[in-house]
C-alpha cells in the first residue's frame, strides 16, 4: 500500500491556493484508506518532514509550496528540502513538487541521490487568480485550470499510476483544457499562455 | 479531429531572443484584453499583479516584465503545436 506524505503550507495568498487545491488530494487518499501524512499549515516544517522521511514513513511525497532551483519550502518559507543538503532523504521515493523551478537543479540532484522519480517544474509556476477568492480559492475560475491540471499529477499517483503515467495524465489534461479554452468563447481564455508555460516546463525525471 | 501536440515544446530558448518594440507592443495589446480583476501570481514573491501593473512592468522590461513577455511569446510561437479542436 502506498505511504503518502503531503505538505501544504498556508500562510499567504499563493500557499492558500495550494492548500485548498490540495484538499481533494488528501480526500482521495483517505477514501482509498491510504492514511496520508498530511503536513498542513505550520506542520509543513523541516523537522517533521525530515523526521518522517528518515523513518521511511512515506514512499510517495507531494510537496506544495514556494521553491527555487535548489529548494522547496514549507510554512513561512522554511526550507524543507535543499539540493545536496538533505535531498538524499528522497532516496527510493516518488516525488511531486508543485513549486517554482525545483525541476531545474533539485529534481536532477534528487534522482542522483536515489529518488525513484521526480515530477516538478523547471521554471516558475504561474497562475492567474481573480484577486477576490483568496479565502475561497476553489471558487476562482481563473485559477481553476492551473490547479486542476497540476493536481492531476498527484491524483494519478494516488490512484497507483507510475510517475511517468501521472505526468502524462497531467499533460493530457493540460492539452484538453487548453484546447477547450482556445476554441470556445470562455471568459478566461486569457490564462492560456501561462497554462502553456506551466505545461511545457513540467518535467518527469526517473531513476535509470 | 484533434491535432496532436508535439512533445518537443521547450521554453529554453525563449528568453535568449532579443525583445523588440513590436514584441513589447504585441504583449501589451494582449494584456489589455485581460479582465481588470485578474491578477497573475508569478511564483517568486507573494504579490499578484494586475494586467495594468504587468503592462508597466513590460514597458520597463523589469524582471517580472521579461517573464511575462517570455510566456506570451512562447505561447504565440507554440500556437502551431497546440491542440486545437476542429470541426
Amino acid at each position: 500500500m502506498m505511504r503518502l506524505l503531503i505538505t501544504r503550507p498556508k500562510y499567504e495568498s499563493v500557499t492558500n491556493y495550494l492548500y485548498f487545491w490540495s484538499e481533494s488530494l488528501v480526500e482521495e487518499a483517505e477514501s482509498r484508506n491510504l492514511h496520508p501524512i498530511d503536513l498542513q499549515k505550520d506542520k509543513a516544517n523541516r523537522k517533521l518532514v525530515e523526521g518522517y522521511l528518515r523513518k521511511d514513513k512515506a514512499d510517495t511525497v507531494i510537496f506544495n509550496g514556494h521553491g527555487n532551483d535548489v529548494c522547496v519550502t514549507g510554512h513561512d518559507e522554511e526550507v524543507l528540502i535543499e539540493s545536496g543538503v538533505n535531498s538524499n532523504l528522497l532516496k527510493d521515493k516518488v516525488v511531486y513538487m508543485r513549486a517554482c523551478s525545483s525541476g531545474k537543479i533539485l529534481g536532477p540532484q534528487s534522482i542522483k541521490d536515489g529518488a525513484l522519480a521526480f515530477i516538478g517544474y523547471k521554471e516558475l509556476f504561474r497562475f492567474w487568480n481573480d484577486g477576490e477568492s483568496t479565502h475561497n480559492p476553489l471558487k476562482d475560475e481563473y485559477a481553476k485550470p492551473f490547479f486542476e491540471t497540476s493536481n492531476q499529477v498527484a491524483m494519478s499517483l494516488i490512484k497507483g499510476k507510475t510517475a511517468k503515467e501521472s505526468h502524462e495524465d497531467s499533460l493530457k489534461m493540460y492539452k484538453k483544457v487548453i484546447s477547450d479554452l482556445l476554441t470556445s468563447k470562455s471568459f478566461n481564455s486569457f490564462v492560456v499562455p501561462e497554462l502553456v508555460w506551466n505545461m511545457a516546463n513540467q518535467v518527469c525525471l526517473e531513476k535509470k | 479531429m484533434r491535432k496532436k501536440i508535439k512533445n518537443n515544446m521547450t521554453t529554453e530558448n525563449t528568453n535568449k531572443n532579443e525583445i523588440t518594440p513590436d514584441m513589447i507592443n504585441l504583449v501589451i495589446a494582449r494584456l489589455k484584453t485581460v479582465p481588470s480583476n485578474a491578477k497573475l501570481s508569478i511564483g517568486d514573491g507573494t504579490q499578484s499583479l494586475s494586467a495594468d501593473s504587468l503592462i508597466e512592468e513590460v514597458k520597463k522590461q523589469s524582471e517580472i516584465g521579461k517573464k511575462v513577455i517570455e510566456a506570451q511569446l512562447f505561447f504565440l510561437r507554440s500556437l502551431q503545436d497546440l491542440p486545437l479542436a476542429t470541426a
